[in-house]
């Protein structure tokens, strides 16, 4: 829960040897020959510039990150299930900035989106947890998937060994154990982190925080940590010290809630619209301490010491402990007979303290006839949950020729089961039983009544407490049932395997390619193997759970730093106040925020990295045309002749992160590759006046949201300069859209009902090939500059793999802007834009609830205003860096069908090219 | 059982780094020790999001916990 996805800010912490030389050297300079000498010889050109330097967290760099975990199947034995196994959509991008050579900032933020089949509990295979799915099919009864079933019988032996019936007749032992899964429909969390630090010539103080939101947690947290130099800088002793709150607020699977006992959480459970929502707070206080010391030439080690002391509501809600009932009556030990088992789900119970020490010793060793370095890391942790934890790491990073770098490592770890890990429990009580007096009588009660008691006598006949007869035809009796005892039950359990013992064995490698220009790409992919038969000693009993993953990613780092130095090389100006000729170019053709293929590289060789975030709203009034439409008018005619519409959408957010990568091979040409990521939510409301609900039959209503997200499309572009004299410009882009978003994404599956693929806006991409042709002119004169573009995007197949196709689109803009002083500029623009509807529709089920799922009810035309401001840093050492954000404002709206109205779009881009 | 066992480790790591930290490296010998392959954590980007995905998945204590976040994981 409190995973350390900050390591990289504990980086800083790390003192860069050489900047650590270089300081001391400087500062001390003045005091013996020798050590003038020693400065002279850092001070060379080649030295400060070393890689050191580029590697260093604490440089001015920007980077970006994409990741994607995916989980292998788990074993379900005799179940084929559908569901797909867990998998995560990552972005991450940081930034670090020096302000006054000492002051320094970081900032970071994570994007990441999962889905996928995960473990609700454990339970005897012969509970049958998986139930198959059936369905007919040409073929015959086809199993299509499994759903959990949490509350079953199981048979069980009088040594409460779990019982199988064989087909011949009869019972044999099987001991089997199996996780019971359940599906989830994507999520997304978000989390952002700053920092900032002051340094001096051999300290460092930084104070941090950042949150990190999900639908169902949230939580913010706030640190310091500093460092110390002795000794000439061969040691360093660093601190830390963190507080970290969090909220859950769990909506309880609707599926499962029928069959979960959540009696021990009733004061934290609190009912919403049908939903039932588990809340509970969590404090980390968190302190570390540690050592880093230069051994020799060649070798260094850094040992740290952790405690994290964690009180409040650490459970995972979605997790449930099957608990096996069994009436003490039917045990009769040393006979044959075999006993029946009442199956429930209990929402598991943690201890509310958790006490974790953890250490850590990292020894460096330079293999100098290859120049590599091994790293070897070790970790003990050890807590009162009685989880030890050993983890062993090797990295042997050998640089290659011409910048690159290879790393392949190994990973082993184990750990101790939790002392309140079960798989399942037995208890040796019955779930629920008749109520009975201290004198032996059973108890009624009356169901209108239920504190008054009754009793009664031989002759049928009913009493109540005072022994007056009663005339049960009058009253409603019923016997009182008395719940399990839960105190007879452990304290804590919980069945989640992550607090099972086992071992896993991991190894990856990473690949890092370094460009002179400052720039580094990175790749790597690790897998990853869990064993129970890997943990220390063996004996980790818990192979049923045993999974694997994989996780691979890409990154680009741009190192602002190495990338002015080198500038300043080439021009041989002076670095607190150069004049980076290439540069100026851009300033003068500032292109309003939301203009994509706006503005070209001038200089070959040139290279430019952006990012671009956009995000926009639907949300107010549902649309026909260009007016309000009224509920009826939906329900009737919004959908089709055969499904009269029930629910609509309220509102709908998009975001889009995309980074934009762009190099000039010549003056004329222009080559782009821009990977979006998107993440998208929506409400729904049912409409006034729809078909009442068939009994039975559950529906949809989303009125919780709706959320996906994901890798987008992957668009890849050129630019051509058509023509260009002093004042004005034009080119064209031709472009294609890779269809690497998806296009399949489907809701969970809920009460034995196919959720069905989401909603066609509420998919990743647009699933096909698609041509993205555009033409921009752009105009200066003075302090003025004005512009116009016609943009299209051409779907180049007829259907996606959905059976649909998105529609064509055109868009004209014009804008003009004013250059208010030499870094600002403010815009205004004019759109229109023109998209078809949908065609073909799709080719699997969809619940086909409201209008949003009806091709006919997109596309439209619009008309919009956007305003915008334009920043660029004109000079220092952020020279090279350029802002703009733009507001676009919807005037006019005339849609295909019914659909909701528009709210506005902002965008937002930075940039920087060298 | 588990303090002791942690106490001894604790004392062979530590004085490993404290006992060897009379050697004296002279500046201009430092030069290995400033290669970026050489830095503490090679490769922080990597770090940070292995370390996130081995905490949503095993039960450890974490050294970096000071810094926060990382959501519930509760997947």
């Amino acid at each position: 829960m409190n995973a350390p996805h900050s390591a990289g800010l504990a980086q800083h912490s790390v003192d860069n040897p050489e900047s650590r030389d270089s300081k001391v050297s400087l500062t001390s300079s003045r005091k013996t020959t020798l050590q003038a000498l020693t400065s002279a010889a850092l001070v060379l050109p080649g030295l400060l510039l070393s890689p050191a330097q580029g590697a260093s967290p604490s440089n001015d760099s920007v980077s970006f990150q994409y990741n994607r975990y995916q989980e292998g199947k788990r074993n379900l034995y005799n179940v084929h299930s559908n569901l797909k196994p867990i998998m995560v959509d990552v972005v991450h991008g940081s930034g670090n900035f020096t302000f006054y050579d000492r002051v320094k900032f970081s900032f970071s933020y994570t994007q990441d989106t999962w889905s996928g089949a995960t473990p609700v509990t454990t339970a005897p295979l012969v509970a049958n947890g998986n139930r198959p799915i059936l369905q007919d099919s040409p073929q015959g009864v086809i199993t299509v998937g499994a759903s959990p079933l949490v509350q079953t019988q199981v048979l069980l032996d009088q040594n409460l060994n779990p019982l199988r019936l064989i087909p011949e007749g009869g019972k044999v032992i099987d001991p089997r154990t199996v996780l019971i899964l359940s599906s989830a429909s994507p999520e997304t969390r978000n989390q952002a982190n700053f920092r900032l630090g002051y340094e001096w010539n051999e300290a460092a103080v930084n104070a941090g925080g950042g949150f990190s939101l999900e639908n169902d947690y949230k939580s913010s947290y706030g640190n310091i940590s500093g460092r110390l130099d002795f000794n000439q800088k061969l040691t360093s002793l660093k601190f830390g010290a963190g507080y970290t709150s969090s909220e859950t607020s769990a909506i309880l699977d609707p599926d499962l809630l029928p069959y979960v006992t959540r009696t021990a959480y009733a004061n934290q459970i609190e009912r919403r619209s049908g939903s039932e929502i588990l809340r509970g707070d969590r404090q980390d206080w968190t302190a570390n301490l540690g050592l880093t010391q230069v051994l020799g030439k060649g070798s260094l080690i850094d040992t740290n010491i952790g405690y994290t002391h964690s009180s409040g509501f650490m459970e995972n809600p979605y997790k449930v402990m099957t608990v096996i009932f069994i009436n003490p009556d039917t045990l009769n030990p040393g006979s044959n007979s075999s006993i029946t088992g009442d199956a429930r789900a209990l929402l598991e119970q943690r201890p509310n303290i958790r006490n974790q020490l953890a250490l850590s010793s990292k020894y460096v060793q330079h293999i100098s006839p290859v120049d590599a370095a091994l790293h070897l890391n070790y970790q003990f942790s050890f807590d009162d949950w009685g989880v030890n934890a050993h983890t062993f790491e090797a990295d042997w990073v050998q640089p290659l020729s011409h910048g690159w770098t290879i790393t392949p490592r190994i990973r082993y770890y184990s750990q101790d089961s939790a002392d309140f890990y079960q798989p399942y429990l037995i208890s040796n009580q019955a779930f629920r039983k008749t109520a009975i007096d201290a004198s032996g009588r059973q108890v009624w009660v009356d169901v209108n009544d239920p504190n008054q008691q009754f009793f009664r006598n031989g002759n049928d006949n009913f009493f109540d407490a005072n022994g007056n007869l009663v005339d049960a035809t009058e009253l409603n009796l019923r016997p009182q049932l008395v719940s399990f005892d839960a105190a007879k039950l452990p304290q804590n359990f919980s069945s989640d395997h992550r607090l099972s013992g086992f071992g896993s064995l991991s190894g990856g490698v990473v690949l890092n390619k370094r460009f002179t220009k400052g720039v580094e790409l990175e790749a790597a992919f690790e897998y990853y193997a869990r064993a129970s038969s890997l943990k220390l000693g063996g004996n980790g009993q818990s192979s049923f759970a045993d999974f694997d993953f994989y996780v691979a990613n890409a990154a680009i780092k741009v190192d602002m730093e190495a990338i002015n130095s080198r500038m300043n090389k080439e021009t041989g100006h002076n670095h607190a106040n150069h004049d980076h000729g290439p540069r100026h170019a851009h300033g003068a053709h500032s292109v309003p925020a939301g203009i994509m293929f706006g503005h070209m590289l001038d200089n070959p060789g040139e290279l430019m990295v952006g990012y671009r975030f956009m995000y926009s709203r639907q949300a107010g009034d549902m649309l026909r045309g260009a007016h309000q439409a009224s509920d009826l008018s939906i329900v009737n005619e919004g959908c089709s002749d055969i499904t009269l519409c029930r629910f609509t959408h309220t509102e709908m957010n998009m975001k889009m992160h995309m980074l934009d990568i762009m190099y000039a091979p010549t003056r004329w040409l222009n080559l782009m590759i821009m990977p979006q990521f998107m993440d998208m939510d929506m409400n729904l409301r049912q409409l006034e006046g729809r078909p009442p609900p068939v009994p039975g039959v559950h529906e949809h209503t989303g009125t919780g949201g709706h959320t996906t997200g994901g890798v987008g499309d992957t668009i890849l572009s050129s630019l051509i300069k058509l023509y260009e004299i002093p004042g004005h410009r034009l080119h064209a882009g031709l472009g294609i859209s890779a269809p690497t978003g998806k296009v399949d994404l489907k809701m969970r599956r809920m009460f034995q009902v196919d959720g069905g693929l989401f909603h066609f806006d509420m998919q990743l991409g647009s699933g096909t090939w698609d041509f993205l042709p555009n033409l921009t002119y752009a105009g200066t004169s003075d302090r003025w500059y004005w512009g116009a573009q016609l943009y299209g995007v051409k779907r180049m197949e007829r259907s996606n793999e959905s059976g649909y196709r998105l529609g064509d689109i055109f868009q004209a803009s014009t804008w003009g802007g004013y250059q208010l002083s030499n870094w600002l500029a403010a815009s205004v623009r004019g759109i229109y834009t023109f998209r078809d509807r949908i065609h073909g529709d799709f080719n699997e089920f969809n619940a086909r609830i409201g209008p949003m799922d009806f091709p006919a009810n997109h596309g439209g035309q619009y008309w919009d205003i956007g305003i915008g401001v334009n920043a660029s840093v004109p000079s220092g050492k952020f020279s090279g860096n350029h802002f703009a954000f733009e507001w676009v404002q919807p005037l006019r709206d005339d849609v295909n069908g019914f659909q909701l109205e528009r709210e506005g779009a902002l965008s937002a881009t930075w940039h920087y090219s060298f | 059982m588990k303090v002791t066992h942690f106490i001894v480790i604790s004392i062979i790591l530590f004085s490993g780094a404290t006992l060897s930290g009379c050697a004296q490296i002279a500046p201009w010998e430092r030069g290995n020790l400033a290669k970026s392959h050489m830095a503490l954590d090679p490769n922080p980007l990597q770090s940070s999001i292995r370390g996130h995905i081995y905490g949503s998945r095993e039960a450890a204590a974490s050294i970096n916990s000071a810094g926060g976040g990382g959501g519930c994981g509760c997947f």
